[in-house]
């Protein structure tokens, strides 16, 4: 095999053009992402991708694979350090896990289930954050955005709407809407939009079907998000190539 | 047609944005006139923006909301940006802000409610060397003190507009306080872009003589071109923006990339605290920043300039603009540059407020009209840049250096420096030393000769960088610095014996907090905590287990953070924990755990709803 690199000693194949995590997928490895998903642009944003190259740091959603290069992914200082960057998603937002309507669903929630988390570490940030429910089919909890910019991407390059941007900068960025209101309400976004469907936590969420599949029988109850994910990388390789 | 206020408010919306093409590329550059047109950007023209340059206006707000010198809030007829870096600090600018605002009856922060005024604090405005500074209606009033306070409090209440303010307040000094082989004889306009297209040589060879007239003056240019990248190899010249790539490589790969358009992208963002010398530089050199610019053009088969410089050097609009004008005449800019097939212009793009644009890729980003974020890693601009086209992105001073390489030659420039640092740099200093302002030495100078040229060897540390770089203690001055071992873009702020470094710290770790763009998780959360420990110290609330998260978050940041600020947002803090632990350990009262919240006041209610105000009803601060 000519096209083949190294991750953590195991040889992975690779196509010109494919990154690092796309090889990885490929061939049924896992690397932990959140902000990355098979049918949007690289985003590079949550880090949890990140893994060594010849001794640097990169993000594996966006590093191009090359011939021979070795690639540290799974060590134990890598996913204290994934583990830490959830961490401060979790001290950042407002997330209630046990009282949230898509516990079980949650991408976010399954990660850190992945990755071991068992507490917060830092201190709670507890911000305050507007909640839009204007819509009448689709909700906004931006104490739950990550600001992983999946619905911006998605309502942009698959919905075709650009439902979605991002306010302010820094800490003080926020999820924000296409309308003149800024009320969710005001914009064209739709239960059916890629855009909700895809967001890894429950920030977008559609109205009236939060509790129709109980706890326990949810999508991270009955799978590992490692399959989840390899699943949907698969699902896509085969219907877009 | 537009719908705003009034008749004259629409009149000049019209007016800015009939001089455009109407893109979205235009989207910034029409903001920041906007903003300087009605003091804000109206809601109603954020709509109105939306449509005519066909961005969804969820974008628009995006951009507005992204830069500090944009606002949807109305700012006053007058707005005082008091310069806020560290520099500043130890001049006393606070106290002046808070005596302007008390004069005015304005909070800081806000707009006095007849609209008169608004008066802020703002990232380092590159006025270091001449502070306490302000920028009054984005233009730099330096050497501020309370003589100087009391005037323009008075100007301001008998509601004389900035434009008829005193001259003096606006005097902005270029000090270059030490010459060496660049800046000591200036170069006559276009000596570097002459000798770099004579390069083509006198005669065309044998084989190329039967060429049609057109083609032979191509090959002409382009054999310049080759050769002057030739004498930029040979000077070693390396990026001055900090990074310190190769520029002949970064040339190279333009010159040698996808057919089609290419730019040159100048960086003249400047936001790093304590650095002035591209305003030096583009007072007093411009001429040789512009051709430094017009030979990468010419190396690289370029035909656009941009020059992206930083809002708070809006004063120096007209000279630039004239700079420019002057060469166009000249025939150094334009179609046919002197008499050749080169095509080559440049044009001027503001930034609004936002250090993280100082990176090149966020630059990029800025300059197409959006959000200043830095863009993944790869391709690299030199193959996917501006306008997915291959880009060149230097620093202002790698510019004007590479004009004198052309016109001195490769060799000449070499001469000077260390074996991985040719050439000479420029240094700005500014904080406790006599003479403040900027040096230029051979790379490899030592800390200590800098510090004994500008009168400030008794300092207790230097910040050698700027707030991303490296705090350094008395024992290290005998470092040099180069790449070799002190890297630097060239900013030196030195500490007096006296100071207290701590508020070196409080500052850097605020800037970084204001700065970060939000994008990546350990940078936008990270800053954020780690202010809040510095807090939490500066309350007298901090304790050893304490350290330990600093380190922890630190460590997070450098390995994990998306670009180069969330990576080095954390160095100063751990450089002062490692070689200045009294400024941390000093603010622990008890070496055992006190929370970051106050616990008393947290049963504040409780004690109310019980009506409760004895003793017994606080927990002391042992207890707690």
């Amino acid at each position: 095999m000519s096209n083949t690199f190294f991750l953590d000693g195991a040889e992975i194949p690779f196509r010109e053009g494919q990154t690092v995590l796309q090889a990885a997928l490929a061939a049924g490895q896992y690397i932990p992402h959140l902000c990355w998903r098979p049918r949007l642009e690289p985003h590079s944003s949550c880090r949890l991708c990140t893994v060594i190259i010849n001794g640097r740091p990169f993000s594996s959603c966006t590093q191009p694979a090359m011939k021979g290069q070795s690639v540290a992914c799974d060590t134990p200082e890598l996913q204290a350090l994934r583990r830490a960057v959830l961490q401060m998603v979790f001290v950042e937002g407002n997330h209630y896990c046990p009282a949230c309507e898509v516990s079980g669903n949650c991408r976010l929630q399954a990660t850190a289930y992945h990755l071991g988390l068992h507490d917060n570490r830092f201190p709670q940030q507890f911000p305050v954050r507007e909640r839009d429910s204007s819509h009448p089919d689709v909700n906004m909890d931006r104490d739950r955005c990550i600001r992983c910019e999946t619905c911006v991407r998605a309502s942009r390059d698959l919905d075709g709407k650009n439902v979605f941007g991002i306010h302010g900068r820094g800490i003080h960025s926020k999820l924000a809407v296409n309308s003149p209101s800024g009320l969710l309400k005001d914009t064209d976004v739709a239960a059916e939009d890629q855009a909700v469907a895809m967001c890894p936590t429950g920030c977008l969420t559609v109205k009236r079907v939060g509790f129709k599949v109980p706890i326990g029988e949810r999508t991270y109850d009955m799978e590992s998000v490692v399959s989840v994910a390899l699943k949907e990388f698969r699902e896509q390789e085969a219907a877009h190539g | 047609m537009f719908h705003v206020d009034s008749a004259s408010q629409e009149e000049t919306l019209h007016a800015i944005l009939e001089k455009r093409q109407g893109g979205p590329r235009d989207l910034l550059q029409v903001l920041i006139e906007i903003q300087h047109a009605f003091h804000h950007v109206p809601p109603k023209v954020l709509s109105i923006l939306a449509e005519r340059l066909q961005v969804p206006l969820v974008r628009v707000k995006g951009v507005v909301s992204f830069y500090s010198f944009l606002s949807v809030e109305p700012q006053g007829e007058v707005v005082i940006h008091f310069s806020d870096n560290i520099t500043d600090q130890m001049l006393g600018n606070r106290k002046l802000a808070s005596l302007l605002c008390a004069r005015l009856g304005v909070r800081l922060g806000e707009t006095r409610k007849d609209g008169r005024v608004s008066v802020h604090l703002t990232s380092c405005t590159g006025m270091c060397d001449q502070g306490p500074a302000a920028l009054v209606n984005y233009v730099p009033v330096t050497r501020l003190d309370a003589p100087r306070i009391e005037g323009m409090a008075n100007l301001i209440e008998a509601g004389v507009p900035p434009e008829d303010w005193p001259k003096e307040f606006f005097a902005v000094e270029t000090p270059m306080r030490r010459s060496d082989v660049m800046f000591r004889t200036p170069m006559a306009p276009g000596a570097g872009l002459r000798a770099s297209l004579e390069r083509g040589g006198e005669r065309l060879p044998a084989w190329a003589e039967d060429l049609a007239p057109s083609d032979a003056r191509r090959h002409h240019l382009e054999r310049g071109g080759a050769e002057t990248l030739k004498e930029i190899y040979r000077s070693e010249l390396r990026g001055r923006g900090g990074a310190g790539f190769k520029t002949a490589i970064k040339w190279e790969s333009v010159r040698s990339g996808e057919m089609g358009s290419r730019y040159v992208l100048c960086n003249a963002d400047e936001g790093e605290p304590g650095t002035f010398k591209d305003r030096v530089l583009l007072t007093g050199y411009a001429d040789t920043v512009f051709e430094g610019m017009t030979i990468c053009g010419h190396v690289v088969g370029s035909k656009l300039g941009i020059l992206y410089i930083r809002q708070e050097y809006w004063y120096l609009k007209q000279h630039l603009e004239g700079v420019l004008s002057r060469r166009r005449e000249a025939g150094l800019l334009g179609d046919g540059i002197l008499g050749t097939d080169l095509d080559f212009d440049i044009e001027i793009h503001w930034g609004a407020g936002a250090y993280i644009c100082g990176m090149e890729t966020a630059m990029i980003k800025s300059i197409e009209g959006r959000r200043g974020i830095p863009r993944r890693r790869w391709p690299l601009p030199v193959h996917m840049g501006y306008m997915k086209k291959p880009t060149v992105v230097n620093n202002v001073e790698t510019f004007a250096a590479a004009a004198l390489i052309s016109a001195r030659g490769g060799g000449w420039f070499a001469y000077n420096g260390t074996a991985q640092s040719s050439g000479t740099k420029l240094f700005c200093v500014s904080g406790d030393c006599v003479r403040p302002g900027v040096y230029e030495y051979p790379w490899g100078v030592s800390l200590r000769e800098l510090l004994r040229d500008c009168g400030g060897l008794d300092a207790q540390a230097a910040q050698v960088g700027g707030p991303s770089g490296i705090m350094v203690s008395r024992d290290e001055f005998d470092r040099s610095i180069c790449f070799e071992d002190l890297a630097s873009t060239g900013t030196l702020m030195v500490f007096g014996p006296r100071r207290d470094l701590f508020n070196v710290v409080k500052n850097f770790v605020g800037f970084f907090q204001h700065e970060s763009c939000g994008l990546c998780t350990p940078c936008r959360v990270g800053t954020t905590l780690l202010a809040n420990y510095v807090k939490k110290f500066d309350q007298g609330c901090g304790s050893p287990v304490d350290l330990g998260e600093i380190e922890h978050i630190a460590k997070v940041m450098r390995t994990m953070a998306h670009c180069g600020l969330g990576q080095t947002a954390n160095l100063h803090i751990t450089d002062s924990l490692r070689k200045f632990p009294d400024i941390w350990n000093s603010r622990m009262r008890t070496t055992r755990f006190i929370p970051a919240f106050d616990l008393d006041g947290a049963l504040e209610e409780a004690r109310e709803l019980t009506g409760r105000t004895d003793d017994a009803a606080h927990l002391s601060l042992e207890e707690a």
